[in-house]
């Protein structure tokens, strides 16, 4: 009996194996087999560049910040502490679009009287620096 | 009806007066049809620079925010009202911006050498084309020197 058994398990056991492998069915011709195959797993698996460089980003669109003209903190920070002046896109690093929005928001500011035209609030003096305007992006025009 | 947002400083001066001053600047906006959405108080600071106005000068302001709605045809209206209000040193009308930056980042493209740069390339094709639409003297039409100075 426990012979019997033992077959009857192996029997189910090689029938299972011969239905779901392909490497033990005879009627398929090794090449056709191999062509099968190659185009599974032979194949080169897509990969990203991994010498390409990411992409750069200005630190206002990196961080998804929006000029406003009543956050002069921010804006503040994009202007001369000695003459108050607008830094320019080589020294600020922006891209257009967000050089554009800061300029026309620190104009904003300083027509309502939120922010000096020739000064800066002592007290962003002291800020964290974006850029540094001695080491441009972009050289300067001069 | 649009958002606008009106700074405006408020010289120094006690408490019931500074509400006052608020409250009429309130009511000008409620009579033209408009209305208040929000009142924000940035406290008393000093301005960027001693500003004159109505004959005073102020070296401090109390600054605050309105945000309100109105028809856009009374904002003119409106901004001689504060503009008369001798108790307001400053004030603008702004529209409240509601746009979102969805445009992609152009940083990489502007710091590229220029004739990669996209508007660059733009602007050589416009040249190409002008360049191209000028007539030019052909040497083959019979002549065998060039008729114009050079």
């Amino acid at each position: 009996m426990a012979y019997a058994s033992l077959i009857r398990n192996f029997h189910n056991f090689t029938c299972r194996v011969l239905s779901t492998s392909n490497r033990l069915v005879h009627n398929v011709s090794p090449n056709v087999w191999e062509e099968k195959h190659r185009s599974e797993s032979d194949k080169p698996t897509f990969m990203r560049n991994p010498y390409k460089y990411k992409k750069q980003e200005c630190i206002l669109c990196k961080l998804n910040i929006k000029p406003d003209y009543k956050n002069v903190r921010l804006l503040s920070q994009f202007q001369s502490r000695f003459t108050g002046r607008i830094y320019g896109r080589h020294i600020t690093g922006l891209c257009k679009n967000q050089q554009r929005k800061v300029e026309q928001e620190i104009l904003k500011a300083q027509n309502a009287g939120l922010m000096g035209y020739y000064t800066k609030d002592v007290a962003f003096c002291k800020d964290p620096k974006l850029f540094d305007p001695n080491h441009p992006f972009r050289p300067h025009k001069y | 009806m649009p958002i606008y947002e009106l700074p405006l400083l408020l010289r120094i001066m006690p408490k019931p007066e500074i509400v006052s001053t608020l409250k009429r600047a309130a009511t000008a906006i409620f009579e033209k049809g408009g209305f208040i959405r929000k009142i924000e108080n940035l406290g008393q600071k000093d301005l960027p620079a001693k500003t004159s106005s109505h004959g005073v000068v102020s070296r401090q302001a109390h600054y605050f925010v309105i945000y309100f709605d109105v028809p856009p045809k009374h904002i003119s209206n409106l901004e001689d009202i504060f503009n008369r209000d001798i108790d307001i040193v400053r004030n603008r009308i702004y529209k409240h911006d509601l746009t979102v930056n969805n445009k992609p980042c152009t940083l990489e493209d502007e710091l590229k050498p220029p004739p990669y740069r996209r508007d660059v390339q733009k602007l050589l094709k416009i040249t190409e084309r002008q360049e191209s639409r000028k007539k030019k003297f052909s040497y083959k039409s019979g002549l065998n020197y060039y008729p114009f100075q050079k």
